[in-house]
C-alpha cells in the first residue's frame, strides 16, 4: 500500500516511561532496519528475523561514546504487528538513555510517532480487521484529545507564549525579507542581510535557550530516580527516613537490614523523586547479600543520581574504596553525590580529604539527627538541574515532540545563516526561514503563508 | 437563436482567454458581451505583468494563452522587476498603450474562426438536469449551449462609488448586470460582495515632468511570450513623484464624505491595494507615499495616477491631488472610484472551475473574489481548457502547487475562504524556487502542447532547449577545470585560487562565480542560449534547497494523489473533529493532500480519513485512485 503516510519510518517508546528495568523502542516503516542498523554498526537481514540479537549503541557511526548494551529485535514485512519492517530495540529503562536512542534513531531519518500512529499503521497493512476500524479511529482520536489536553496545558501556559515570541521574531524578519521580494517597487525600506543575520542569530540563541531546558523539562515530567549506596550499617534507610521525612525503611544496627531495595516516593523542590534503598554493598559470602549487590549494581544502571554514603568517624576501608572505584566507573553516566553520614559522631579527617580528593561534590550529614539534609537536598538537586538553564527561562520544554520541533526550527536558522554569509539571493533564506517558522507552527498549529501575508498587511503600507 | 458548444459571458481578460481556448480546441463558442469595443478593456492599471502576475503571464504562455502576446504586441514601458533577486522571483511587467492593446485583443478575438461575439448581457441560465442548457439574455433571447462560462468581473450588480454618491454600474460609464446573481442564488449558490477601487486619470499635459522622477523602461525590453522575438515598438517613461503632509491633510478633511468611513460601502477591498485615504488613515505616521505617473499610450492623453486610489469626492480628489509635485496644474479625466460587486465564495468551484452545483457552468476571474487581470486570464484560460477537454470527452488538466502559479491560485481559491479580492504574490507558492518566470516553458509547454493550445513549432523549441540544458548539464558533470583556466578569474572576482584541478561544479558552487563569464574561458563547452545557461546555473548554485523542494514535492505529490471518495458524508464519522467535519463536508476536497490543507483540518483528522478510506476500500465501495491530470 503505497501511501503517504507510511513512506515515513517512525518511533517511539513503546512501553510504559519511568517503571520497571527494561524500556522497548519500536521503529516501524521502510527504513527501520537500516536506521538501526547503523545505530549498531551491524546489518540487519533476513537471517536475523525474529532473533534476539545483542547489540551495543553508541553515540556517532563508530566508536563513540556507549550509549547502552541493548537486545534487537528485527520484524519483516508482513510479519509485524504494524505490518511494516519493524525493528523492537529493549534497553535500560533509563530516561536519558531512552531519550539519546529516539534521538539517535531520529537524527538517522526516522520521525517521532503520531498518538496512534502504531496501530493506524496495523490496520491500513490489514493487520486489524475491520470490526477493530471504528475502535481504531477512537484510540486516534482519544490519544490525540490527551495530547491536546496536554498542548492545551501549555497553551495557557508560559511555553506556548515563549514559542509564539519566538515565532513572531522570524514572522518579522521573514515579512521584511518577503516584502523585498513581493513588494519591490513600493516605497519600504528594505532589510540588509546584516542586520537580518543578527536577528537570525538572536533567534537561534533563544531557541537553543529553550531547548537547554529539556533535560530538566523531562525531569519535571518522569522525575528523577535516586539511588542510595553504601556499605552495610552507613545509615542508607535513616538518609531515606531523613530525606522523606517519616519512618519509612527499617533502621536497625545490625549490617545487612536491607536486603533487597526499597522504594519510596519523595519530591525535591518540585521535581518527583523516586528514590531506591538498596542492600549495602561490601565484599560478601553471604549468597542472599549478594544478590542484594548485584541488584544494586543494576538499579545503578537505571539512576539519574546517586548518593554514597561513607561513615564519618572512621578512615576509608577496603569496603569504601570497592565503592569508590565504583564510582569512578560508573561517574559518566550517573550523578553522584559522597555523603559522610554520622558526623554527629565524629569526623576523620582522612576520610573527608580521600572524598573530596576525587572532585565529586560532598555532604557532611547526620541523619539520624537530621542534620545537613537541607544542604543535601540542594546539592542533590543541582546535581540533576542545569540551573544555568533555567535562569533566564522561566518556560521549559518537557515534551520530546516539541523539543524535535524546536531543533529542526534551530536547524533551520542555522542553514539560513549560512545561506546569508554566502550572500545566497533572498528567497534561497527565506525557504530556511520558512522551513523554521512551519517547524514552530507545528508546535502552536499555525500555517506559514498566510500568516506571513497578514503580518505584512498589518505592519506595512503595501499596495498603490 | 443558434446552438454553440460554449457561451462566455464576458469581454475582459478572462472571457478572452476563455473563448479562444474553447474555439481553438474546435467548439463552436460565442462571447457574449455588453459592447464588442470594450473587448479588453483595462478598466484599471494599464500594466500586465508585475511581481507574481508575471510569472502567471509567463504561464498563461506556456499553456497557449493569448495575453502575453498582447501585451508583447501592445507594451510601451517593459521593466523585469526583481533584477537585483535571485532568479526564482525576476518577473517581467510592462505598461500597455491601453487603447492598443483593447484594440490588439479584439483583433485576435473577431479574428478566430469558431468563435462569434454577440452584444448582450447575460442575465440567467437554464438548468436541466443538474447541467447547463442555455444562456438567457436579457432582451429574451435564449443561446442554447453545452457549457456556459461566466466571467463577469465587477459587473454583477455592480455599484460605483464617488463620495456619498453612487449608482448602478459595472465600470466607469458602463451599465451593470442584474439578475443572474439572483438567478444563481436562486439554484444554491451562495454569494458575497467585495469591493476594489481605482484612482483618478490625469491629462498628460496638465502634469509639470520637471518636478518628478523619470523611471527609464528596460533597454531592450523582455519580452513576456516564449513566442515573441523582440519588441520593437518605441518605449515610453514612467514617473514617480510622492504626496505630502498638505495631501494627507486634505484627505483626511474628506474622510466625512468617505463612502469606506462613513459605513456606506460594507465590502472587503484587498489590504495589498488599499486607497490613498486608507494608508494615509492606517499608517498616519508615514510622512509620504509614492505615487507612479503611467501614461497609457501614445495618441491617448490619460495618464494613470497608480497610488492614489480613491473614492474620496470630486472636490477633495482634485484638491488633494493638485498638492503633490508635478500634478499641481493636473486636470482630471477621470475620477478615481470604488465599485461592489457581487462574487461567488469559490469553496464552490471543482478544480476545473466547473461548479459542483451545476454542470457545464464555469466561473472565472472576478466573479471568483480574485483581483487583476493576470489572475483572471488565468482562471478564464483553465476554464476555457476544461470545458472544452470535459466536452471532447477528454480528462481534464489540473495544475497542482509544484508546477505553477496557476496551481497555487486555483487550489488556493478552493480551499481557502476568501475574505477579500485575492491576488497572487510570490510568497504563496510554497515551491517558489521551482517556479521561476523563465522555466515556465519547461514546467508546462508539455501540458499546453497536449492540450491542443501550444503550436508544434512552439513546443519543439522547448525540446529543443531541454536538450540543450541536459547537454551542458552532462558536460559540466565530467568535466574538471584547470587551475590556468580559473585562477586569473578567481583574482578579478575575489574568489580562492585553485591548487589543482577541481571538478567544474565545485566552482561553479562558489557564490561569486557566474556560469556564463566562466563558460566563455572554456572553449570546450556545449553553445546554448543565455537562458538555458541560467536555468543550469541555477540548478547547480542551488541544488541543495531544490532537491529539499523536490522532496517535499514528492510527498506533497503522493498526497495529493490519494483521493477521497466524491460522496463520503463526512458527518458520519464521528472520530472526526467537529471542525474538521464541518470545513470536509464544505468543500469537499478531492485529495488527502487537499483535505489537509484545509485551516482546521488537524493531523488527527488526516489518520481518521485514512482509517475510513481502508474500510471504505475494503466494504468494495471504490475509491478512486487514479490521478486526474492530461
Amino acid at each position: 500500500m503505497d501511501r503517504a503516510i507510511q513512506e515515513d519510518t517512525i518511533v517511539a517508546l513503546s512501553t510504559p516511561l519511568g517503571r520497571g528495568a527494561i524500556a522497548v523502542v519500536r521503529l516501524s516503516g521502510p527504513r527501520s532496519k537500516d536506521i538501526v542498523g547503523r545505530m549498531i554498526g551491524k546489518t540487519l537481514d533476513q537471517r536475523l528475523e525474529r532473533r534476539a540479537l545483542f547489540a551495543r549503541i553508541r553515540n556517532g557511526d563508530h566508536g563513540g561514546e556507549l550509549v547502552d548494551e541493548v537486545v534487537v529485535t528485527y520484524y519483516r514485512r508482513p510479519r509485524s504487528y504494524t505490518g511494516e519492517d519493524m525493528v523492537e530495540i529493549s534497553c535500560h529503562c533509563n530516561p536519558l538513555i531512552i531519550d539519546r536512542i529516539i534521538e539517535l534513531a531520529v537524527s538517522h531519518g526516522a520521525r517521532m510517532a503520531r498518538p496512534g500512529e502504531f496501530t493506524l499503521r496495523a490496520f491500513l497493512n490489514q493487520k486489524l480487521d475491520l470490526s477493530q476500524a471504528e475502535a481504531v479511529a477512537e484510540v486516534i482520536h482519544a490519544r490525540t484529545r490527551q495530547s491536546l489536553n496536554q498542548s492545551l496545558r501549555h497553551l495557557t501556559g508560559k511555553l506556548s507564549e515563549r514559542i509564539h515570541e519566538i515565532r513572531d521574531e522570524v514572522l518579522g524578519y521573514l515579512a521584511l525579507l518577503e516584502i523585498n521580494l513581493d513588494f519591490s517597487d513600493e516605497d519600504i525600506e528594505a532589510v540588509s542581510y546584516e542586520v537580518l543575520h543578527k536577528q537570525v542569530e538572536a533567534t537561534q540563541s533563544h531557541l537553543e535557550q529553550l531547548l537547554r531546558t529539556y533535560p530538566y523539562g523531562r525531569l519535571l515530567q518522569e522525575g528523577i530516580k535516586l539511588l542510595l549506596l553504601g556499605k552495610p550499617n552507613v545509615g542508607k534507610s535513616s538518609l531515606l527516613n531523613a530525606l522523606l521525612g517519616q519512618k519509612r525503611a527499617i533502621v536497625s544496627d545490625v549490617p545487612g537490614t536491607t536486603r533487597d531495595y526499597i522504594e519510596a516516593g519523595l519530591e525535591l523542590d518540585g521535581l518527583y523523586v523516586q528514590a531506591v534503598d538498596t542492600a549495602g554493598i561490601r565484599r560478601t559470602g553471604d549468597a542472599v547479600e549478594a544478590i542484594g549487590v548485584q541488584r544494586s549494581l543494576e538499579q545503578l544502571e537505571q539512576a539519574d543520581v546517586a548518593l554514597v554514603l561513607f561513615s564519618s568517624p572512621e578512615p576509608p576501608d577496603a569496603d569504601d574504596e570497592a565503592l569508590l572505584d565504583l564510582v569512578r566507573r560508573h561517574r559518566e553516566r550517573v550523578r553522584f553525590v559522597l555523603v559522610a553520614n554520622k558526623i554527629d559522631l565524629g569526623c576523620e579527617p582522612a576520610l573527608l580529604f580521600r572524598l573530596q580528593s576525587t572532585g565529586l561534590p560532598v555532604v557532611q550529614v547526620s541523619a539520624l539527627q537530621e542534620q545537613g539534609i537541607d544542604q543535601l537536598r540542594a546539592v542533590t538537586r543541582q546535581q540533576v538541574v542545569d540551573e544555568s538553564a533555567l535562569e533566564s527561562e522561566e518556560v521549559v520544554v518537557t515534551s520530546a515532540r516539541h523539543r524535535d520541533a524546536l531543533r529542526r526550527a534551530a536547524q533551520a536558522l542555522d542553514s539560513a545563516l549560512q545561506a546569508i554569509e554566502r550572500q545566497d539571493p533572498e528567497e534561497i533564506v527565506a525557504v530556511d526561514l520558512r522551513y523554521a517558522l512551519d517547524a514552530l507552527g507545528e508546535i502552536t498549529g499555525e500555517t506559514t503563508t498566510e500568516d506571513v501575508l497578514n503580518h505584512i498587511f498589518a505592519h506595512f503600507c503595501i499596495g498603490k | 437563436m443558434d446552438r454553440y458548444d460554449v457561451v462566455v459571458a464576458g469581454g475582459g481578460h478572462a472571457g478572452i482567454e476563455a473563448a479562444l481556448a474553447t474555439a481553438r480546441l474546435g467548439l463552436r463558442t460565442a462571447l457574449v458581451t455588453l459592447k464588442k469595443e470594450t473587448i479588453g478593456k483595462m478598466s484599471c492599471n494599464p500594466a500586465i505583468g508585475g511581481l507574481a502576475k508575471g510569472h502567471l503571464v509567463r504561464e498563461i504562455d506556456a499553456l497557449g494563452g493569448e495575453m502575453a502576446k498582447i501585451i508583447d504586441a501592445t507594451g510601451i514601458h517593459f521593466k523585469m522587476l526583481n533584477r537585483s533577486k535571485g532568479p526564482a522571483v525576476w518577473s517581467p511587467r510592462a505598461q500597455a498603450d491601453r487603447l492598443a492593446y483593447m484594440r490588439e485583443a479584439q483583433r485576435r478575438v473577431f479574428a478566430q474562426p469558431n468563435l462569434e461575439v454577440l452584444e448582450g448581457s447575460v442575465s440567467g441560465l437554464d438548468v436541466e438536469h443538474n447541467r447547463v442548457a442555455a444562456a438567457l439574455l436579457e432582451d429574451g433571447s435564449r443561446i442554447p449551449c453545452r457549457a456556459l462560462i461566466l466571467t463577469c468581473g465587477t459587473f454583477l450588480n455592480g455599484r460605483i462609488h464617488i463620495g456619498l454618491k453612487n449608482f448602478q454600474s459595472g465600470r466607469a460609464g458602463e451599465q451593470a448586470v442584474t439578475g443572474l446573481t439572483e438567478r444563481l442564488v436562486a439554484l444554491g449558490f451562495q454569494t458575497g460582495r467585495l469591493k476594489t477601487g481605482t484612482p483618478p486619470r490625469v491629462h498628460i499635459d496638465s502634469i509639470d515632468f520637471s518636478k518628478v522622477d523619470e523611471q527609464v523602461p528596460d533597454n531592450p525590453p523582455t519580452p513576456f511570450s516564449f513566442q515573441t522575438e523582440a519588441i520593437d515598438r518605441p518605449q515610453l517613461s514612467c514617473y514617480i513623484t510622492y504626496t505630502n503632509d498638505r495631501t494627507h491633510e486634505l484627505l483626511r478633511s474628506g474622510l466625512d464624505r468617505s463612502p469606506m468611513y462613513t459605513g456606506v460601502i460594507k465590502a472587503v477591498g484587498p489590504r495589498y491595494c488599499p486607497s490613498i485615504e486608507d494608508k494615509v488613515v492606517r499608517f498616519a505616521d508615514k510622512e509620504r507615499h509614492q505615487i507612479f505617473l503611467e501614461p497609457e499610450g501614445f495618441d491617448n492623453p490619460e495618464v494613470y495616477v497608480n497610488g492614489f486610489s480613491t473614492s474620496l469626492p470630486e472636490d477633495v480628489q482634485e484638491r488633494a491631488l493638485r498638492t503633490v509635485p508635478g500634478l499641481e496644474q493636473a486636470r482630471i479625466l477621470r475620477l478615481g472610484y470604488a465599485v461592489e460587486y457581487d462574487f461567488f465564495p469559490s469553496f464552490q468551484l471543482h478544480p476545473t472551475l466547473e461548479t459542483k452545483r451545476v454542470e457545464g457552468l464555469y466561473f472565472a476571474g472576478q466573479i471568483n473574489g480574485t483581483s487583476g487581470y493576470e489572475e483572471a486570464a488565468a482562471q478564464g484560460l483553465m476554464a476555457g481548457i476544461n470545458a472544452a477537454l470535459k466536452l471532447l470527452d477528454r480528462e481534464p488538466l489540473i495544475l497542482d502547487r509544484s508546477e505553477a502559479y496557476i496551481g497555487v491560485l486555483i487550489d488556493d481559491l478552493i480551499n481557502k475562504t476568501i475574505l477579500e479580492p485575492y491576488r497572487m504574490f510570490t510568497s504563496r507558492a510554497e515551491f517558489r524556487l521551482l517556479l521561476r518566470h523563465d522555466n515556465a516553458d519547461l514546467r508546462l509547454m508539455d501540458k499546453g502542447h497536449k492540450v491542443g493550445l501550444l503550436p508544434d513549432r512552439v513546443y519543439e523549441k522547448m525540446l529543443k532547449r531541454q536538450e540543450e540544458i541536459a547537454q551542458l548539464e552532462a558536460w559540466i558533470g565530467e568535466t574538471s577545470i584547470l587551475p590556468e583556466q580559473f585562477n586569473a578569474q578567481a583574482r578579478v572576482l575575489g574568489s580562492a585560487p585553485i591548487r589543482q584541478s577541481v571538478p567544474l561544479e565545485q566552482v561553479i558552487k562558489r557564490p561569486e562565480v557566474r556560469l556564463g563569464a566562466l563558460l566563455e574561458h572554456l572553449p570546450d563547452a556545449p553553445v546554448v542560449q543565455p537562458a538555458s545557461v541560467a536555468e543550469v546555473e541555477f540548478r547547480i548554485k542551488y541544488a541543495g534547497y531544490l532537491d529539499r523542494q523536490a522532496e517535499l514535492v514528492e510527498k506533497f505529490r503522493r498526497m495529493e494523489t490519494t483521493l477521497l471518495p466524491e460522496d463520503l458524508d463526512y458527518h458520519s464519522i464521528p472520530s472526526l473533529s467537529a471542525e474538521a467535519r464541518e470545513k470536509l463536508s464544505r468543500i469537499r476536497p478531492r485529495s488527502l493532500g487537499q483535505a489537509m490543507r484545509i485551516s482546521g483540518v488537524r493531523q488527527s483528522d488526516m489518520a481518521v480519513l485514512l482509517v475510513y478510506l481502508e474500510k471504505h476500500r475494503r466494504t468494495g465501495k471504490d475509491v478512486s485512485r487514479e490521478t486526474v491530470r492530461v
